[in-house]
């Protein structure tokens, strides 16, 4: 009997992040939670976009669940993206949609659930996050907390398996950070969180750093230190 | 949600410009047909206003002038709008999320100028029409004999042209300013500049389209 080899759900592999740098490998096992720390010089900004194919490395590969997003026809990396959840940094909000338009513009796009079922599951998401009162409003009405809970509330509206979060703490306080983390982990199970995670950013709160599985620092680009903690 | 953004795009383009399509095409109309029945009728030639209504209003300045109405205010709102959507990564947040901005952002966006202009146009060549017909009696011509002049200039290729002109200026309005505001780069400056292009090419692209539809008509 074969043992069926589960791909990684991220991998980074031998990606230049500077022209004349050291290429940047990282690899994020399944359930795990990863932070790379990091400036933008050091190339942190280019990491999620490179694993969702957004941009194109110049040599090297990012995969998803084995598969190289970027390499894909057009269709099919549109479609490969929403097993991928992704918060990008700034929220990425749509500001002509309320925030519970925004919520479920993913899976009016990407499902063939009916209006109603949408509706039904938007009203839970909106509920967990508490955004009901504020579902209403436009993400400019909203504060910088609410807009981010509702950034990532759309991230895992399709329930992804893999949640790729740019500096998702920022501006937050600890506690409601924490509570995010823990929104975005989905629960816990026996072999650990539900969702394997990655995470960027420039500083992430300390009570967060504590509650993840491995934290590296991007000293300069490609170069990647375990952080301690 | 993207017929929402369809619906709101006829809303602005078509809706709202009624009013400065209605005063342009009536002020236009009004003055071309009263000098031209009271020049004309010193030659005994009032007949030719017909060919004038049809030919140079209603197949040839309606379009170009509707399109311009059109650009001049939606267009410079298409590129804007996106151009903003891309500064404020709005766009890179659609792809990512495996939506095609240009299903989401542009699609509704292209068939709303289409039809918003189209709808224009058969606006603008009613008022222009209708105000001819007023400039006529208010020069003496019976308003009878003013359609009989009208109604006998006007061909169904007419009729087919304009149509056509429509469709084309609106796709030309629909496309080129998202063009312009998707290949924004992320930086606020970037948002003027790119409405300025986008005005600037879609006006130089209905006239080489009106050019090119002279010339093979």
């Amino acid at each position: 009997m074969t043992i069926p080899h589960t791909p990684l759900p991220l991998v980074f592999d031998a990606i230049p992040l500077a022209h004349v740098a050291q290429p940047f490998s990282l690899e994020v096992p399944e359930r795990h939670t990863v932070v790379v720390l990091g400036d933008e010089d050091a190339g942190i900004g280019l990491l999620g976009g490179y694993a969702l194919g957004l941009e194109r490395p110049t040599s090297g590969r990012a995969l998803v669940f084995g598969t190289d997003i970027a390499s894909l026809p057009e269709p099919q990396r549109l479609a490969f993206r929403r097993r991928v959840g992704y918060l990008p940094s700034g929220d990425g909000l749509l500001q002509n949609l309320s925030i519970r338009d925004n919520v479920a513009l993913p899976l009016r796009f990407g499902s063939s659930a009916s209006p109603r079922d949408i509706e039904g599951r938007v009203n839970v998401m909106l509920t967990a996050v508490r955004l009901t009162a504020v579902a209403a409003q436009r993400p400019a009405q909203a504060n910088e907390e609410e807009r981010r809970r509702a950034a990532l509330t759309r991230a895992i509206a399709f329930d992804p398996a893999l949640l790729i979060l740019e500096q998702p703490f920022d501006g937050l306080t600890a506690r409601v950070a924490s509570e995010l983390l823990e929104f975005a982990r989905g629960g816990e199970s026996a072999e650990g969180a539900r969702r394997t995670i990655f995470i960027t950013g420039q500083e992430i709160p300390q009570v967060i750093l504590r509650r993840v599985d491995r934290v590296y620092r991007l000293t300069r680009p490609g170069v990647l230190e375990p952080e301690t903690v | 949600m993207a017929l929402r953004i369809a619906v709101h795009q006829v809303r602005f383009t078509a809706l709202h410009a009624v009013g400065l399509v209605t005063l342009l095409s009536g002020i236009l109309s009004f003055l071309v047909i009263s000098q031209a029945t009271r020049e004309l009728g010193r030659f005994g030639a009032t007949d030719y206003i017909g060919t004038l209504i049809v030919v140079a209003i209603v197949r040839e300045l309606g379009p170009l002038l509707t399109a311009l109405v059109v650009v001049g205010r939606s267009g410079t709102a298409i590129a804007a709008e996106l151009a903003t959507n891309q500064v404020l990564g709005e766009v890179r947040a659609l792809e990512a999320m495996g939506i095609d901005p240009k299903q989401y952002l542009v699609l509704p966006r292209f068939v709303g100028s289409l039809v918003s202009i189209f709808a224009l146009l058969v606006l603008f060549d009613f008022v222009a029409v209708m105000a001819g017909f007023a400039a006529a009696r208010f020069n003496g011509m019976p308003g009878a004999r003013y359609f009989d002049i009208v109604l006998e200039s006007l061909r169904a290729r007419d009729v087919w042209l304009t149509i056509f002109k429509a469709l084309a200026f609106g796709a030309i309005v629909g496309i080129v300013p998202s063009y312009f505001g998707l290949a924004a780069r992320p930086a606020p400056t970037e948002i003027p500049i790119a409405a300025s292009r986008a005005v600037v090419a879609a006006i130089v692209g209905i006239f080489l389209c009106s050019a090119l539809f002279v010339a093979l008509g």
